[in-house]
């Protein structure tokens, strides 16, 4: 056990390390950023409401755009420059690996979130907002970040070409959040598997500062089958 | 060391290596040569675990590459045919992290990550980014997060290619000193590099191994034997004939205008005085190296 935390801790100082030394990261913080700042002035605007609750689907969307510019290069971009066959014949457990290189992009997720303090102060200013509503949609953003990262991780690992991989992800990503729009105009059956399937729709409880299970369920659900996938990509590779 | 049954690996329909058995043991530098195409890296990935076999077993150390990877990563330091590098990291803290990856604790680590830049001489570069540093430092840094974890087994793919003399002659001496104390398995297209670096050479052809031993070996294996080269003064006479009565002689040919090699036993001084008269030149003895062995064993198939 020793030697898998050791392994995968330094999986995990190493990707963020390296992140931080390419342009990727900082086009996700500066990008994210904007975007949120400008959400939320946006819907103070409009609203009048000193919450997040309005904001949040928009910000989860734009992660689905911007999450894959930390994870495209994560397994593709070891491959293409030759370090994941480092990597790959280290002794590192391949579990290790994945959840290595998963928890350096959930950091920089954490990251973002950090330097987005400063809109709690904003909202604090133009009004009262509920901090059971805070910590929720921040939860909500943590839920989705740490589910589009495993589906980044996924698709990165199955192309050697980053940008495949980033163009995947998003491929892969883009039907949970059509599936909230389609949900509305859907019959009752289809209404309802559309909503299950749907990112946003797992958003709203968190976004009303309540934790449902059934939507934690469901992104444990996808971070788990799409680390599941990603270690079994790795592991196919020796038989490629 | 490493040990290899029956190893076979397809790649669909194309097997890229083909029922290998091997017995390297160490220490000493063994070599794998090969023509383009002959399996040599598909090898090397199979018994440092980064394929899997399609047949067959391998074992490093005792430890089977299926049943025990772990085991056998931890026992073999590799360099790829390309170095696996982090241009963005500078020496010290990539080689820190590599010495992190491959479980050196983390109170040897500073000293490991020492020894190692001190071996490949990279000391003074510890704190220069990867990606400034030349081909030939990037090479070097390759080797040394290979020994960072002073493995018993080092392979190398490949290791001098695409440096220049400059760089190849420190580099060698290098394999040459890491190969004192422990099994150092190189593969590699420069004959001559091979020829002296290797006591023992693997020659690999479509897969198969096609021969196992030191270059004389080898030599005598592919059926060469020793000659003797002939050269006197291009007079547009072919003397094949004549030297073909020296007793002694069992074959001639004639390699370019008069120059002619000699096989056969105990006919150097009979035809120094036969030829003589034609203005002779040389009358060397020849012994056949690594380059007319592998070309022997490869070309012939």
């Amino acid at each position: 056990m020793r030697r898998w935390i050791a392994a995968f801790a330094a999986v995990a100082h190493r990707d963020l390390r390296v992140a931080y030394g390419s342009a990727g990261a900082w086009v996700f913080l500066v990008a994210q950023l904007v975007f949120m700042g400008l959400f939320v002035v946006s819907s103070l605007q409009t609203t009048g409401e000193a919450s997040l609750r309005p904001v949040l689907p928009n910000v989860a969307i734009t992660l689905v755009f911007c999450m894959p510019l930390l994870t495209m290069a994560s397994l593709a971009g070891e491959d293409r420059r030759g370090s994941l066959e480092l990597l790959l014949t280290a002794p590192v457990p391949l579990s290790a690996l994945v959840l290595g290189k998963w928890v350096a992009v959930v950091v920089q997720c954490g990251v973002w979130l950090v330097l987005t303090l400063p809109v709690v102060a904003v909202l604090h200013r133009f009004g009262d907002p509920d901090v059971g509503m805070l910590l929720g949609a921040y939860l909500g953003l943590g839920a989705c970040c740490a589910a589009f990262g495993s589906v980044g991780l996924f698709t990165s690992s199955l192309t050697r070409d980053p940008m495949v991989a980033g163009v995947g992800a998003v491929l892969v990503l883009l039907p949970s959040w059509l599936a909230s729009a389609l949900a509305t105009e859907a019959p009752g059956e289809v209404s309802r598997y559309l909503e299950a399937a749907s990112f946003v729709h797992h958003l709203q409880a968190a976004a009303r500062g309540t934790v449902h299970g059934g939507d934690v369920a469901w992104f444990a659900g996808v971070v788990t089958l799409f680390l599941f996938l990603t270690w079994r990509s790795l592991e196919s590779r020796r038989w490629r | 060391m490493i040990r290899t049954r029956q190893l076979t690996r397809r790649f669909g329909r194309r097997t890229a290596v083909d029922h290998v058995d091997l017995d390297i043991d160490g220490p000493g530098v063994v070599g794998l040569l090969g023509p383009n195409g002959a399996g040599k890296t598909t090898l090397m990935r199979l018994v440092t675990g980064y394929l899997a076999m399609s047949e067959g077993t391998a074992s490093v150390q005792g430890h089977d590459v299926f049943e025990a990877p772990l085991k056998v990563k931890a026992s073999v330091g590799y360099l790829p045919e390309r170095p696996p590098l982090d241009p963005e990291l500078t020496v010290g803290d990539y080689l820190r992290f590599v010495a992190r990856l491959r479980g050196v604790p983390a109170a040897q680590r500073l000293d490991a990550v020492g020894r190692a830049l001190e071996r490949t001489r990279l000391t003074h570069r510890e704190r220069d980014r990867i990606a400034t540093l030349s081909k030939g430092y990037r090479q070097r840094v390759g080797i040394a997060q290979a020994v960072v974890h002073d493995p018993p087994v080092l392979i190398l793919d490949e290791p001098t290619s695409g440096l220049d003399p400059a760089q190849l002659v420190p580099l060698r001496e290098l394999v040459r000193q890491l190969g004192a104390d422990r099994l150092v398995w190189l593969s590699s297209h420069v004959l001559a590099e091979v020829e002296e670096l290797c006591g023992r050479v693997v020659v690999l052809h479509e897969g198969r191994v096609v021969g196992d031993g030191s270059p004389r070996e080898l030599a005598r294996a592919a059926g060469l034997s020793a000659w003797v080269e002939l050269v006197v003064d291009e007079s547009g006479v072919d003397h094949r004939a004549s030297l073909a009565e020296v007793a002694g002689v069992t074959a001639v040919e004639r390699l370019s205008p008069g120059r002619y090699r000699l096989e056969g036993s105990g006919f150097e001084a009979s035809v120094a005085e036969r030829a003589a008269p034609w203005g002779m030149r040389q009358l060397t003895p020849r012994v056949p190296g690594l380059a007319e062995a592998f070309l022997a064993l490869v070309g012939s198939r």
